[in-house]
């Protein structure tokens, strides 16, 4: 017996079930793209590496190979990204207090920007390949190479951005400042430090996935020197015995890491920016 | 209030020496075409400009508070937070500032929508904000560099309106700069005619109509009698 009561109930579960349903639509909208986009990438190698490579698996191994090798050294593999995200971490840290340092520096008066702008540049620009070795002798072969090339990698794109967006401060709101007696620190920070948050966050996005970059060549360099080895160590091993399986393995692992860090990056900032600035608009809004 | 002469050589002279005077409660319009010098005039009296030669005098403690033209609110900032900023910037404590938040915004009608962000509004309503942050200082002297302009016409006369109910209030100068020669005489007791290279005052017309003004004023002839005029000596100084 259909009582009106039961009905409502119905009517509840219904659109319930329809949240549910949006729900999940919204979560495919979202993921279902990248996801495609993988599925075919694993589509196209795994026809590749079956047909064309078939015979030299050496050159492109089968995708599922390189998921049992990974499998198998899953522990190894796991130490080694543990080391290399502690180097990348802390070189990407040092980064990020040095880079805004400098660009709060930088921005205080034309003369320090000038002073400094080029060497900050030079930094950027300097062969790291080239300059690592020097590096090396300087702080021995061990983890701390490893960070201050890390760092060198991505203090730029944080100074260089941190700076832009603390001097790209709009004309009338510092004449806003001036005309209320807004001293420079109030202004700076009431007014310059926030407006150059989407900017600071743009430097960090990119420089989060070049410390992993950076982690990895820093190893490459000091090479079986280290005690302990990271996934740059691991993966001169791996090329050393072609052992192409854990090659892939190894290169997936760093790729993962480097995007992590950009992941965890880019939630901060939309966690920082989302009720106000237009690169974290929401859809919904 | 009392405005002396003031140059601007910036190179160019932005400004011949000008002489001005202004009387406490007046609305005084500055229309002129563009480079004419009228932002710059009201720079100087703002103080955000130094003035080459002359100076710029009024009574001592009349708070300034300026209207830019576009609303330049904080984005990082909710609706409140902005209608706050110039309080803490003159270091008002949390009492006073909080009655006069809910003051100003009450004015411009945006009281409910304080915890909003200004990316939210609309144009109409981001400048109603700009006006309620400035408000919020109580000022004696409401200088505004058109603030209007960028608003579409209907906005645009409904926030005359407002400001000219607002004005009525709270008693202060008004110093409006626009190029629209109709809104500077629905708006003003006073005209004043700019002319561009070199900068300089060309006319100064009373506008003798009383207030309150209301929309139909715009049709009457005597509105259209004085709008002529602004118009024709916009012109003549224009050709010379």
């Amino acid at each position: 017996m259909s009582t009106p009561a039961a009905t409502a109930d119905v009517a509840v579960s219904a659109a319930r079930s329809s949240g549910a349903l949006r729900r999940a639509g919204s979560f495919v909208k979202t993921f279902g793209p990248p996801v495609l986009v993988f599925m075919l990438f694993i589509g196209l190698w795994s026809l590749l590496a079956t047909t064309v490579y078939g015979d030299r698996n050496y050159l492109l191994p089968r995708p599922w190979d390189v998921a049992s090798a990974a499998w198998e050294s899953r522990g190894e593999l796991w130490a080694a990204t543990k080391i290399t995200f502690v180097e990348a971490a802390a070189g990407f840290g040092c980064a990020i207090v040095i880079g805004m340092a400098f660009a709060v520096l930088m921005s205080q008066a034309k003369v320090l920007e000038r002073s400094l702008y080029p060497y900050a540049v030079m930094l950027q620009t300097v062969p790291i390949v080239a300059v690592a070795p020097v590096i090396v002798l300087w702080f021995g072969y061990n983890q701390r190479s490893v960070i201050v090339i890390a760092f060198m990698i991505a203090v730029f794109p944080i100074l260089n951005n941190t700076l832009l967006g603390l001097l790209s401060t709009d004309r009338n709101h510092l004449d806003l400042f001036r005309m209320h007696d807004a001293g420079r620190f109030v202004q700076f920070l009431k007014l310059r430090l926030p407006n150059a948050i989407p900017n600071v966050f743009a430097g960090l996005r990119v420089s989060a996935g070049l410390s992993v970059i950076g982690a990895i060549v820093g190893e490459f360099i000091i090479g079986s020197g280290g005690s302990e080895g990271g996934l740059g160590v691991k993966v001169i091993y791996a090329q050393g015995k072609l052992d192409t399986n854990l090659l892939f393995a190894e290169v997936f692992a760093a790729t993962l890491l480097g995007f992590l860090f950009f992941v965890v990056v880019s939630y901060v900032g939309n966690l920082l920016l989302s009720s106000w600035h237009e690169s974290a608009l929401r859809q919904d809004v | 209030m009392r405005g002396v002469s003031k140059v601007f050589p910036n190179g160019t002279a932005a400004l011949t020496p000008t002489d001005l005077r202004i009387g406490a409660g007046q609305f005084v319009s500055i229309v002129g075409p563009s480079g004419c010098g009228k932002s710059t005039l009201l720079r100087i009296i703002a103080g955000l400009v130094p003035a080459s030669t002359g100076e710029c005098s009024m009574p001592s403690g009349s708070r300034r508070a300026f209207v830019f033209q576009d609303a330049t609110l904080l984005p990082w900032r909710t609706v409140r937070k902005n209608a706050q900023l110039l309080l803490e910037l003159e270091g008002f404590d949390k009492h006073e500032r909080d009655a006069r938040i809910a003051e100003a915004l009450k004015l411009v009608s945006l009281d409910g929508f304080e915890k909003a962000y200004p990316r939210a509004l609309s144009g109409g309503m981001k400048m109603r904000l700009s006006l309620a942050r400035a408000l919020a200082l109580r000022p004696k002297v409401f200088l505004m560099d058109e603030p209007f302009s960028a608003l579409d016409e209907i906005t645009r006369e409904v926030l005359q309106d407002e400001l000219l109910r607002i004005w009525a209030l709270e008693n202060f100068t008004a110093l409006f700069v626009t190029h629209n020669l109709y809104e500077a005489v629905y708006l003003s007791s006073r005209v004043i005619v700019m002319s561009a290279r070199p900068g300089r005052v060309v006319a100064d017309i009373e506008v003798s109509l009383p207030y309150p003004r209301t929309p139909e004023l715009r049709q009457t002839p005597e509105f259209n009698e004085i709008s002529a005029k602004v118009s024709a000596a916009l012109r003549g100084g224009a050709v010379s």
